[in-house]
This record gives structure tokens, sequence and C-alpha cells, in this order.
């Protein structure tokens, strides 16, 4: 008898969690396995191991399709879009090893190849590169730097986008040009500040003569500007183009942007070495 | 009626370029250690054929996976479906595992294309150059990882967001860690 009562306690627990889509710890008793906050409606989502009914659907969605589900759910129960998002990807039931896998192996491996392809280029002038020390010392931080600008460049500019700040007469927005001016000034100091800790850490294996110390700051220099302002040009235009295909900038821009950094760096680099030693 | 003071508006030095630059300074003095040991070991590492190919990227792999990894553990964090003081769970066992697979299969990858390099363009056969960046990502992912999940932990738990620190800390880490496994690995090989 008092089976019977617990397991109809059991059943109606999960049907309200079905159809509520928010419970109560006591109301759902022991069908809870996962409980996420919602930030906005600042309630406990009680998620069951079968996701209640349209949670249930929308981890079962193919990840490609934007359902409307996802926003209906935002909306009527005011789940944040990062909560549906990893409930979709992570959720019960997903094989979260194979999920990140699948997604990231392709850019992974495209933002690695085209990385490399700049090294081809330097391979070749390997024997000059090598010789300048500073230059040695100073590639990483180069490499890093204008990667980094490339994605500062992407996430700000997406986020303009987004917010409605910027237009199709993107050269007239006081807002990007000083963010073009703000990164070009940090990209300037930050190279002259890495040519000289490179010069300084290689003066004991490597005479560092003035010609060879304006060299290296030119390089840097040359380097850093120009790259900044393709790294823009590329940035606004690729954003531009997937924001009109009503796709988020923000997936595509950074990878984008990195690996053309990278390949340019590299590309420039030995083209510089070429011309001043 | 008064406008909203927008971006525009706001000082050319604001907060936002104090962050990029403090940032940058971080990511900055990782690069160059990176490269002093570069420059330190220049006749074992950089005359190797082909090496030039596989470093930027190697260096770039490590900031890829690495900064990813710790952006889904702090959204992970944010959202409360990571438990800051529970590292034995599915998610976080996923992702460990995921980024461990992604870094291995990547530097294999490399490998191969400066093996390939090497073949067509320097008519060399040189094997030591596949094996040179799997043993070393293997190396320097048993390093960065766990501490890309300690860090990022361990930052949440201090009340800092994970996702404005972690940025230059994994880049500047990593180039020292990839360093350091280059050079390992080719004491080994």
């Amino acid at each position: 008898m008092n089976e019977n009562r617990e397991n109809s306690a059991k059943k109606a627990a999960e049907r309200r969690a079905r159809e509520k889509l928010y419970c109560t710890r006591e109301e759902c008793g022991n069908v809870l396995e996962k409980t996420f906050h919602a930030a906005h409606a600042h309630k406990r989502v009680v998620v069951t191991r079968h996701l209640p009914g349209k949670l249930e659907r929308l981890r079962a969605l193919p990840r490609k399709h934007f359902h409307p589900l996802q926003h209906e759910l935002h909306k009527k129960h005011k789940l944040s879009h990062k909560t549906l998002f990893y409930v979709k990807e992570y959720g019960p039931h997903s094989n979260v090893a194979g999920t990140i896998i699948k997604e990231s192996v392709k850019i992974l491996l495209l933002a690695s190849i085209v990385s490399s392809l700049g090294g081809f280029a330097l391979e070749h002038v390997k024997a000059a590169f090598v010789a300048i020390v500073p230059l040695v010392v100073l590639l990483p931080a180069l490499n890093d730097m204008i990667g980094d600008y490339g994605s500062i460049i992407s996430a700000r500019f997406s986020t303009m986008l987004h917010e409605g700040r910027v237009r199709r007469d993107w050269w007239k927005n006081a807002a990007l040009r000083k963010l073009f001016l703000q990164i070009l000034v940090l990209a300037i100091f930050t190279a002259a500040l890495g040519a000289a800790a490179a010069l300084v850490v290689s003066h004991t294996d490597f005479a560092v003569s003035a010609s060879v110390a304006f060299k290296v700051f030119a390089i840097a220099l040359v380097d850093a500007v120009l790259l900044v302002t393709v790294l823009f040009a590329v940035a606004v235009v690729a954003g531009f183009y997937f924001f009109g295909k009503r796709e988020d900038p923000s997936n595509f821009l950074i990878p984008i942007t990195t690996s053309v950094a990278d390949f340019g760096n590299m590309l420039l680099l030995a083209l510089l070495v070429t011309v001043f030693f | 009626m008064a406008e909203p003071k927008t971006a525009a508006r706001a000082g050319f030095f604001d907060r936002d370029f104090r962050e990029m630059f403090s940032s940058q300074l971080v990511s900055l003095t990782g690069g160059v250690i990176a490269g002093a040991a570069l420059a330190a070991y220049t006749d074992k590492l950089l005359l190797l054929p082909g090496m030039l190919i596989i470093l930027p990227g190697f260096l770039e792999m490590r900031g890829n996976i690495s900064s990813s990894f710790a952006s889904r553990l702090s959204s992970g964090l944010f959202l409360r479906v990571i438990d800051p003081n529970k590292v034995k769970t599915k998610i976080i066992e996923g992702n460990l595992a995921a980024s461990f697979f992604l870094a291995v299969f990547v530097s294999l990858v490399l490998g191969l294309v400066a093996f390939a390099f090497n073949y067509f363009f320097l008519h060399e056969v040189y094997w030591k150059i596949v094996f040179l960046p799997l043993l070393a990502g293997v190396i320097a992912n048993a390093i960065e990882i766990p501490l890309t999940l300690a860090a990022t932990l361990y930052l949440f738990k201090k009340g800092h967001d994970p996702n404005n620190l972690m940025g230059p800390f994994v880049s500047s880490t990593g180039d020292v860690t990839s360093i350091t496994s280059l050079l390992i690995a080719l004491a080994v090989l």
C-alpha cells in the first residue's frame, strides 16, 4: 500500500517536473539529477535524468539549427541563452568529449595549418633569421601579440555589431575609429617594448650594434602596424558578411583573425628579414 | 536632456585601454621568456629542418586549446553546472579528455605537414620531425591542461571572472611550456 503511494507520488512529481519545468527540491523529491540556476529567474531549475518535455526535445535537436524552441524557452521561462546552450550541448546522455572534439577539430586543424604555412616562408630565410638572435627572441612574443590584437578586434567589433552601434558606413563611426587608434597605439608601444626586451636579453650572445638595433625596432614596428591594419580590415569585412548572413560573428572572426595574424606575421617577418638583412 | 556617455566620448586611455595594456604586458613577458629559451637552444631546435613550420602552429595550438578549455569551464562555473570544489565530474573529465586528444592529434598533423615540407621541398626524409611535436604535445599538455583547470577553478573561487584573466595567463604559460616541452622531447628523441 505504502509502496503504491510512494510510486504514485514519484510519478506525480515527475509529471509536475515535465509540465512545470521548474520545481523545488521538495516537490520533485528523488527524481532530481541535476540542478541549474537560471540567473534571470532567480529560481532553481530542476532537470530530471530524462530532461522534462521541451528541454529533452531541445537537447535532441541537431546542433546546426537554431531552433525557435530555444527562443521560446528563453522568453517563456526566463532561462538564459547560455543555460539553454549548455543543456543542448552537454546535457545528460551527451558525450562531452565527443561533442567538443567534433566541434573543435576542424577549426583547430585549419588554424594550426594556416599558421604553419607562414612558417614555409620563414623556413626559406632560416639562415638569415636565426643569425639575428634578437629576432628569434622576439618571434613568440610578436606572434602572441598580433594574435591577441586579432582576438580583441574581433570580439569588440562583434559586440558593436550585436549592439547595433556600427552600420555599413563604418568609417564614420567614432567608436570604431577610437578602437582602431587604441589598438594601433598599443601595438606600436608593445612592439617597441618587445624589441627593446629582445635586444637586452640577447646582448650577451649577440653583438648588438646601433644599425642592428634600428633594424630590429623597424621590423617589429612595421610588422605590428601593418598587421593590425590588415586584421582590422579583415574583421570589418568578415564581420559584416557573417552578420548579414544572420550568423554570430564572434564564432568566426576570432579563428579567422588569429590565423591571418600568425600567417601574416611569419610571411611579413620573412619579407622584412630579406629586405633589412 | 544630456546624451549618455558613449564609448567614443570616454577618454582615449580609458579602462579598456588599461586592461588591454596590462594583459599585453603579461603576454609579452611570457613571449620574451619563451623566445630567450628558443634563442639559447637555436642550434639544437631551430636548425632542425622544418622546425619553423611546426613552431607557429604549435604555439598557436596551445593557446587555442587551453583558452577554449578555460572558457568552457568558466561558462559552466557561472551557470553552476560545474562545482568549483568537485573535479571528478562528467563535464570536467570530458573536457580534459577532449583537450588532451585534440592537442595530441593536432601535434601529429603538424609533424606530418613539416615532414611533407622536408620531403617535397628539401628532398629529405626526416622522421624525427613527426615524433618531436607529438611527444612535445603530450608533455606540454600534461602540464598545461591541469594548470589551466586549477587556475580557472582557483580564480573563480577567489571571486574573479576567469574569462578576463585566463587569456593572457594561458598565452604566456603556454609559450613557456611549449618551448620547454620541445626541448625535453628533443633530448628524449
